[in-house]
């Protein structure tokens, strides 16, 4: 490629030219997108309009007549009088606790797995798969297993207490503040095989030489991981950290399973909070506000992530 | 076995010593070891839950619950297997079935449409090409909680309430696919494009003949990723889905969860049989599904 001379890289610009002649009709493309347009515009475009149209108005399944009501949805959400704007703002918060402590967990933990794993070692291939095995699990099952680990009196977590370590059981379902732990310990389980293996694929990239040059000055393990491991890293981080900061805010499987948002509803997540307000009590128009309030939160997080994806666009083309 | 302290003589004399002792091991420097060890540790605390899961299964209920724990089951039984398979509150297996069914549908609609879509976006020329291309992957900034209940209120006027359809065409625009092989597509050389061209080829013809072969990585890439999707799928398929023999998988496990609520040997009967198809699938699909990751959503 590297040897391909100035005239030869300028004759398939002339080919295209003639091609495109030939080919004759200026619509094939727009025929190559039909499908995909169409699908897009009635299942991605169309319902985020109707979806701020059902959250101006008064909307109900069983009634003739579905009132504008302008923004008296998304007031209710900031009076603190009315029950949405509580149980919405407890899920909030609820969502923000477990994302303020799951995502450093998540990414400390697999890059500590990459790290481990990264160097040739006997049974290499075995452990990744340990690892990233829970992560195909599907929510479902994941959470009822999680749920029985964590069981009040007799799951594995508590036999351990009590029959190895000679300890109470703990009600860690039951209580308020610990059924957050069987919630947190099995997302780690389950999610952290994805992030690492985003970091070994990051720490394959870096170039040996820059530890070898390290060596001959004699830097320390830790001087190589914090100069040049990290720092090479951080554009895996970054993706890793906005992908996980958009998958815990979609918390919603694991506590409907291992909680079912319980105790007292200090681990309903937002997306629970809004389904069961959509589809539980019916009030679409509450919940599709609700679901815009959210959505606006999730935006910078998710415009992070399409600035990411946008930038490697550019560069390949 | 061999203690840390004479590999270590033996690894810092010559590695041939070590080849005419006993074949060679990847076991290299001594410091490996501890690595090893931590590894190992880590590895029972991950496979615990699943072996917890899988000696549950077969304890008759009155172990499950017995004190002291019976960490191995002592009276192992196929019943809560059975129970489970043949319970009137829905059939797992159908609900397997549904699963990989809609799944297989999905993947195989959403890999061509992708493909079709990302192949002018990669490789033809025409007013707007950026535009349309950048308000696909702009839609990527809308979190999908917006789009759950109209989208929900839509499936309710198509008569799409407990149809497959509901779990099969709304999900099918995604622009992440498009995404993915537009890359690739972009990537490929010109020259077999011209060839097959001055040879004839229209461009259904170039696509099929040419484009697609030489994208079978990327292709089988977005299939396990889109087959993984559907699959997994949980909030969407709980809303649009209520009729129990239309249930998917991990809808349907999670009633069972509801109704078994302290059954634990049944609960993980099932769990257990929801996971066997998608274990077989990791094993065979593992290369692809690790190297697929690896290499998606992140450059430099």
């Amino acid at each position: 490629m590297s040897l391909s001379l100035p005239g030869e890289a300028a004759r398939p610009r002339e080919g295209r030219r003639r091609r495109g002649g030939r080919e004759g009709s200026a619509l094939t493309p727009y025929l190559y997108l039909l499908p995909f347009m169409a699908l897009f515009l009635v299942f991605v475009v169309y319902p985020v309009g109707y979806g701020l149209f059902v959250s101006l108005h008064r909307w109900d399944l069983l009634a003739e007549t579905r009132p504008f009501v302008g923004l008296e949805y998304y007031r209710n959400l900031f009076d603190p009088e009315t029950p949405q704007s509580q149980f919405f703002w407890n899920s909030m918060k609820n969502t923000g606790f477990f994302t303020l402590v799951s995502v450093p967990l998540l990414i400390g933990t697999s890059l500590g797995l990459a790290l481990l794993l990264h160097r040739p070692i006997f049974g290499r291939a075995f452990f990744r798969s340990v690892f990233f095995l829970p992560g195909i699990l599907t929510v479902s099952v994941m959470g009822i297993l999680w749920r029985w680990m964590f069981d009040n009196q007799i799951g594995l977590v508590n036999a351990v207490r009590t029959d190895l370590l000679g300890m109470q059981p703990l009600p860690f379902l039951s209580t308020e503040g610990l059924a957050w732990v069987p919630i947190i310990v099995g997302t780690v389980w389950w999610t952290i095989g994805f992030n690492m293996t985003l970091y070994l694929a990051g720490l394959g990239n870096i170039s040996q030489s820059y530890y070898e040059a390290a060596e001959i000055d004699g830097a320390t393990p830790w001087a190589k991981f914090r100069f040049i491991t990290w720092p090479l890293l951080a554009p895996v981080t970054l993706f890793v950290f906005v992908t996980t900061v958009l998958a815990s805010f979609q918390l919603f499987g694991q506590t409907l399973v291992i909680t079912a948002g319980g105790p007292n509803r200090t681990t309903q997540s937002t997306i629970q909070y809004i389904t069961e307000e959509a589809f539980s009590n019916n009030q679409f128009s509450s919940a599709s506000a609700m679901a815009f309030l959210f959505g606006l939160v999730m935006l910078i997080f998710t415009y992070l992530q399409f600035r990411i994806m946008a930038r490697d666009a550019r560069g390949e083309n | 076995m061999v203690t840390p302290s004479t590999r270590a003589g033996a690894h810092a004399s010559a590695p041939v010593a070590t080849a005419t002792a006993r074949p060679p091991r990847r076991f290299r420097p001594p410091r490996d070891i501890p690595r090893f060890a931590l590894l190992c540790v880590l590895a029972v605390i991950f496979l615990a839950p699943v072996y917890w899961m899988l000696a549950t299964s077969v304890k008759p209920e009155v172990d499950v619950i017995s004190t002291p724990t019976q960490w191995v089951p002592a009276n192992p039984t196929l019943d809560n297997y059975r129970e489970v398979l043949t319970s009137p509150d829905g059939n797992i297996l159908r609900w397997m079935w549904n699963s990989f069914f809609v799944a297989t549908v999905f993947t195989v609609l959403h890999v061509a449409l992708c493909a079709l879509t990302a192949y002018p976006l990669a490789r033809m020329r025409f007013p707007g090409r950026e535009a349309i291309f950048w308000f696909i992957l702009g839609s990527m900034m809308i979190p999908g909680i917006v789009t759950l209940i109209p989208s929900y209120l839509m499936m309710i006027r198509f008569d799409w309430i407990n149809s497959f359809h509901s779990l099969i065409w709304p999900g099918l625009a995604g622009a992440f696919g498009v995404f993915l092989l537009r890359q690739f597509f972009l990537g490929l050389p010109r020259e077999l494009e011209e060839a097959a061209r001055l040879d004839g080829a229209n461009s259904l013809q170039v696509l099929w003949h040419v484009i697609l072969p030489l994208s079978i990585p990327s292709l089988v890439t977005l299939a396990v990723f889109s087959f993984m999707g559907s699959w997994n799928n949980f909030i969407w398929p709980t809303f649009v889905v209520t009729d129990i023999d239309k249930l998917t998988l991990p809808v349907g496990v999670n009633t069972f969860s509801q109704r078994y609520v302290t059954d634990y040997g049944k609960l993980m009967a099932s769990t257990a049989i929801a996971s066997i198809p998608v274990l077989i699938a990791y094993l065979l699909a593992q290369r692809y599904l690790i190297a697929g990751l690896s290499t998606t959503g992140m450059k430099e």
